[in-house]
């Protein structure tokens, strides 16, 4: 028998499966050889099997029925179902543009007035009013770019905090669909969830929250690329985020 | 993610699902969250969190996860996403500092360990102490090899491991040599 035996590492990455492809075929040739490495890998293997039973009867001995949590997660499945979907920035404005262009060409001059005028009003809303800051909340770099977008921070507003920026921005009754309540630095990039941080953007604007999206995505890659300084990308997108969008997207409107 | 999970993960995500078809989203979801739970639960014990906020945890990964999907985001390697999403949840969870009384974790002097099903009494004593050994082991572990450990002791595969838990796959390499070895040699095997 060779006197030359696989290394704990070797014998690891085997029972792992993790082995380069030629070396695989090497250990398996050697421990069909060596008694020795062949009992070390048994030992490994025994172990390995004892402490995933420990683990799972551990947690066996604990766990609480999946009834409550599935049908909780059920229910709010349904619910987050009926919302619109959000980041697919090209599907509602064509959509929209699409109704938008029959009904123009159906009502003439006197919708084109209608859309002016209404236009005009969202227009304005596509920045942000001066009580609407920017604020930020604590977190560093590392957690900025550690955890893929939107994956860790619930974008969900809860409703009380909507209804307040509703009301700081004086509409009484927003159609659905017709505004988003998006956080002006958005919480990828560190933003707060405070109302100083919301505001109603239309969706019907030209400058508008799927728009916007694009430039918090934008900021996000820069940010974690390095090219930009997290500070800096809060501060611009708070004080002119389409000035922002021409600055970064470049492609500007 | 165990075995018997990957086996039948229902990927890719049925075009007929994504636009709500007769296997709507949803439904994928649940069958997902279905598959899942346990697994995920077993690798948050490892972050000594109240059972009340790991639950809540596998709600956001779940509702991240229908949200992910929905907007047609990548369905490459879901189980490491989902993984990575209630990594980053648990951390968030912990440094949040909430703390209650109930627990699960790999608490010393929990005797958590079931029954064991062997024949006779001295083979179950035996088997009990030898994964409380091995589970004392493990909580001697640096948190990192611990979550390593765990993630392979779920089906991840090192490079997923890489992604869920951003190491180098050498570093995830390393850290479960380091963790079977120290397991193997508290079984008294000083050869591996």
């Amino acid at each position: 028998m060779s006197e030359y035996h696989l290394s704990e590492q070797e014998l690891i990455l085997a029972a792992d499966g993790e082995l380069p492809a030629r070396r695989k075929a090497e250990v398996a040739a050697h421990l069909e050889a060596c008694w020795s490495c062949r009992e070390r890998m048994q030992s490994l293997e025994g172990t390995i099997t004892e402490f995933v039973r420990a683990r799972n009867r551990e947690l066996g001995s604990q766990q609480p029925s999946a009834d409550g949590p599935r049908a909780l997660l059920r229910a709010r499945l349904a619910q987050t179902a009926a919302e619109p979907v959000r980041g697919r920035w090209l599907m509602l404005p064509i959509a929209s543009w699409g109704r938008m262009g029959i009904a123009a060409g159906a009502f003439v001059a006197v919708f084109v007035g209608i859309v002016i005028t209404f236009a005009a009003r969202v227009n304005a809303e596509a920045k942000p009013r001066p009580m609407t800051t920017g604020e930020t909340r604590p977190i560093t770099l590392r957690e900025v770019c550690e955890y893929e977008r939107a994956e860790v921070i619930s974008r969900d507003i809860p409703e009380d905090k909507k209804r307040a920026v509703f009301a700081m921005y004086g509409i009484k009754s927003p159609k659905p669909g017709e505004f988003e309540v998006d956080y002006l630095i958005t919480p990828d990039l560190g933003g707060a969830e405070t109302v100083r941080n919301l505001w109603p953007e239309p969706y019907s604007a030209r400058w508008n929250a799927h728009v916007k999206d694009q430039l918090e995505e934008k900021l996000h890659q820069l940010v974690c690329s390095g090219k930009l300084d997290l500070t800096t990308a809060q501060h611009d997108i708070a004080v002119d985020w389409i000035a922002a969008y021409k600055k970064y997207v470049s492609n500007a409107r | 993610m165990s075995a018997e999970a990957a086996k039948s993960l229902p990927f890719p995500i049925a075009q007929s699902a994504r636009s709500g078809g007769p296997s709507s989203l949803e439904e994928q979801v649940i069958s997902l969250f279905d598959q899942f739970r346990t697994p995920l639960l077993r690798y948050l014990c490892g972050f000594q969190i109240p059972v009340d906020d790991a639950e809540e945890i596998l709600q956001e990964v779940f509702l991240s996860l229908f949200q992910h999907l929905r907007q047609k985001r990548s369905e490459a390697n879901l189980q490491g996403w989902i993984f990575r999403v209630a990594h980053n949840l648990a951390l968030k969870s912990r440094l949040r500092g909430k703390r209650h009384a109930e627990r699960f974790s790999y608490a010393p002097g929990v005797t958590a360990v079931a029954a064991d099903q062997s024949p006779g009494p001295e083979e179950a004593a035996s088997a009990r102490q030898r994964q409380e050994r091995l589970l004392a082991v493990v909580r001697a572990l640096p948190e990192q090899d611990q979550f390593c450990l765990s993630l392979r002791a779920e089906g991840l595969r090192y490079r997923e491991i890489a992604e869920v838990l951003g190491m180098s796959l050498g570093a995830v390499a390393n850290s479960i040599e380091k963790s079977m070895v120290r397991l193997m040699r508290s079984e008294g095997n000083s050869n591996v």
